[in-house]
């Protein structure tokens, strides 16, 4: 049990080299002992760099500290021994992509608790007991790389709570984690609250679920750069507003008659392991939006793959009536794009800027992705003047808003989004919406979206597609 | 055999053959080689492959020494076996040993600091994140109408530059599961040298230079 305080901190990203204004300024705040905070703000202000700085991986690794100090208890972080502080400290990374060093899942466990220095005759129980405890004991001995985005989010988790340090650290724990598996793993981080004492601080756009389980609610202003507290009247607000806008929404089903984009038939997708998904036949209706659910691992993002031909499969996929392997590959990638799950897979150059200028020689829209209109849309989504700054220094949020537009700008005539919504806040959230119904009704362009995140885009889709039992199912609900 | 002790002698071997000029204990170098691997049963496509790998340098080596230079036949011989002693020679330190197990034994048993250890298996993680990040970024490439062949420098680019990327997270990584440079670490595998491999390490070596030196093998 640790209480965690905050004096005096001013962080920026500042390098020998350049100087860059704060991220984080002057805060002063402290994190209760054996309590569940939830840490809330819009994407890219801080939230992921105040969680890497409590876990002393900055400015170690990046930025430099102007001013401040960071206590566990009364014991300061800085003067810590090295090899005490994940005994005191563990931090869930957003991208569980950036955590592993190993190959398989049991082996990144052990690997932390050798690190520990855990006894050897402990080790073995305790990696079943976090994988246990996650509720994953089937995933020990896969190869990390081969696991979906939930997979790793899961693993990720499992190894923190492996860990077992007195505080533990989570940004966005749940970003591809289906909604079932989201509750229970919030249960389960409550019950390590109440049963161990841990004091869990947690980084969230997403706030539904938090309402019964935490027991502070910070908040992130963004102009200040400061962190507060918020009271109990505040944090019902905040999670009133979020959840307001998950009211079920009643939706049609496509009729046959409807004019197709793309079809499947007598598909099978299916791991070396085990089928995955069998659909006999099924299209997807030209011009509209198409929101496609499901659990974790269950194929959603190797559907993707298969109808943009990056990964194989049985059976037949048709884009407006000719086999799409019949295409050349060239030209059918021109007419249905990807929006990757990583966005940093999407850049092809280096700055902002370039990046918006590639897109803009590929457009088929060209006279519609003005410059003017280009420039608008970034001023929308707070990335105007930021042309000259590298693609890969943007925070994660940014990074998937200018990934979003750059594919927009090519304006393919039919784009599918892997978690689009991954990383963003509430308001990025509806701007972003905002963008793909806009492009759907003016532009006629078809999207497929995959989302555990459904709020925001609950307005804007047109047919939900679910993927269950090892099928593809039209519903007539969303909620 | 304990991978680190088998790296060694397969190290020490491979040196003094290169000082060595005897085409027959070269010879008996890739038999002996050969049935070790076929007794540890290694595939037998990649047995056959170390036959395939040193041709092509066996047959150039031939060609120019015998076209363009005054050397023996015997010396021709030398070179060409020694080739393949080098491969068989070393094929039995990998091939029969996983990456896995033969870090794990340097760090614990070579006392290779465990930084260096962990860097390498990390480094060999990321392969398949490699071999499938190339197929992102070609495939990202064509979605905005831009073609990447194997010889684009913008592939290399970017791949070089998700490598650079990958390798700062790598560090970030570790330290946020735990590892710190230099301090002690448990060991769930531990990785034993039984007291017969140095006997055997021995009178292999012994057996080596019999043949080389007291024997009239050609």
């Amino acid at each position: 049990m640790a209480a965690v305080t905050i004096k005096n901190l001013t962080f920026s990203y500042s390098t020998e080299h350049t100087s860059l204004p704060a991220t984080l300024k002057n805060l002063n705040l402290t994190f209760p002992s054996g309590k569940f905070s939830l840490l809330i703000g819009p994407s890219g202000t801080g939230k992921s760099t105040l969680l890497k700085l409590l876990a002393n991986l900055y400015p170690a690794f990046r930025g430099r500290l102007e001013t401040g100090t960071i206590l566990y208890d009364d014991q300061s972080l800085a003067d810590m021994q090295p090899s005490s502080i994940s005994r005191m400290v563990a931090l869930m990374f957003q991208d569980p992509d950036q955590q592993f060093a190993m190959d398989t899942v049991e082996n990144e466990i052990i690997f932390a608790l050798e690190n520990l220095q855990v006894a050897p005759e402990q080790i073995s129980a305790a990696v079943e007991w976090a994988l246990e405890f996650v509720d994953i004991t089937n995933l020990r001995h896969r190869v990390l790389s081969t696991l979906s985005g939930g997979e790793k989010q899961k693993v990720a988790l499992a190894i923190i709570v492996a860990m077992d340090s007195d505080v533990i650290l989570l940004d966005e724990p749940f970003a591809s984690i289906d909604r079932g598996s989201r509750q229970f793993l919030l249960n389960r981080l409550a019950k390590l609250r109440d049963d161990a004492g841990k004091t869990i601080i947690l980084a969230d756009h997403n706030l539904s679920g938090y309402q019964d389980l935490v027991d502070a609610v910070f908040e992130l202003d963004p102009a200040a750069k400061q962190i507060t507290r918020l009271s109990d009247e505040q944090a019902e607000n905040r999670f009133a507003n979020f959840d307001h806008q998950l009211s079920p929404v009643k939706l049609g089903i496509p009729t046959a008659e409807e004019n197709q984009v793309l079809h499947l038939s007598q598909l099978t997708l299916a791991t070396p392991r085990e089928t995955l998904v069998h659909v006999d036949s099924l299209g997807f209706a030209k011009g509209k939006i198409t929101l496609l659910t499901g659990e974790n691992g269950s194929g959603k993002s190797t559907l993707f793959n298969a109808i943009t031909r990056l990964g194989h499969y049985q059976g037949q996929i048709t884009y407006l009536a000719d086999d799409i392997q019949k295409i050349r590959l060239k030209r059918y990638a021109m007419q249905v794009g990807l929006m990757f799950q990583d966005a940093q897979s999407q850049f092809l150059g280096i700055t902002v800027d370039e990046e918006l200028a590639i897109s803009k020689k590929a457009s088929h829209h060209p006279d519609y992705y003005t410059d003017s209109k280009i420039t608008e849309m970034l001023t929308t989504i707070n990335l105007s003047g930021c042309g000259d700054q590298v693609v890969y220094s943007l925070s994660e949020g940014q990074k998937k808003k200018l990934q979003l537009l750059e594919m927009l700008i090519v304006g393919s005539p039919v784009l599918l989004l892997d978690e689009p919504l991954k990383g963003l806040d509430l308001k990025s959230v509806t701007e972003v919406a905002t963008f793909i119904a806009t492009a759907s009704h003016e532009l006629g362009q078809t999207f497929i979206i995959i989302s555990h995140q459904l709020t925001g885009l609950a307005a804007i889709v047109d047919y939900h597609l679910t993927l269950a039992n090892q099928t593809l199912t039209y519903e007539e609900e969303l909620k | 055999m304990n991978p680190s002790i088998k790296m060694l002698l397969a190290l020490l071997i491979a040196v003094e053959v290169s000082f060595t000029q005897s085409w027959s204990v070269n010879l008996i170098l890739v038999l002996g080689s050969l049935i070790w691997l076929i007794a540890v049963k290694v595939a037998p496509r990649k047995i056959g492959l170390l036959f395939l790998v040193p041709i092509l340098p066996a047959i150039a080596i031939t060609i120019s020494m015998y076209l363009w230079t005054d050397q023996s036949v015997h010396f021709i011989l030398v070179l060409v076996t020694r080739i393949f002693a080098y491969v068989f020679v070393g094929s039995v330190a990998t091939l029969t040993t996983t990456l896995q197990e033969l870090i794990l034994s340097l760090e614990q048993n070579a006392k290779l600091p465990s930084k260096f250890a962990y860097g390498f298996l990390g480094a060999f993680n990321l392969i398949p994140k490699i071999i499938n990040e190339v197929a992102i970024i070609r495939s990202a490439g064509r979605m905005r109408n831009q073609t990447m062949h194997f010889w684009s420098p913008s592939l290399y680019f970017k791949a070089i530059l998700a490598s650079l990327n990958w390798s700062e997270n790598l560090a970030e990584a570790m330290t946020s599961h735990g590892f710190v440079e230099d301090v002690r670490r448990t060991h769930y595998r531990i990785i034993h040298v039984p007291h017969h491999n140095y006997y055997e390490f021995g009178a292999i070596l012994v057996v080596l230079q019999l043949l080389l030196f007291a024997t009239p093998l050609p």
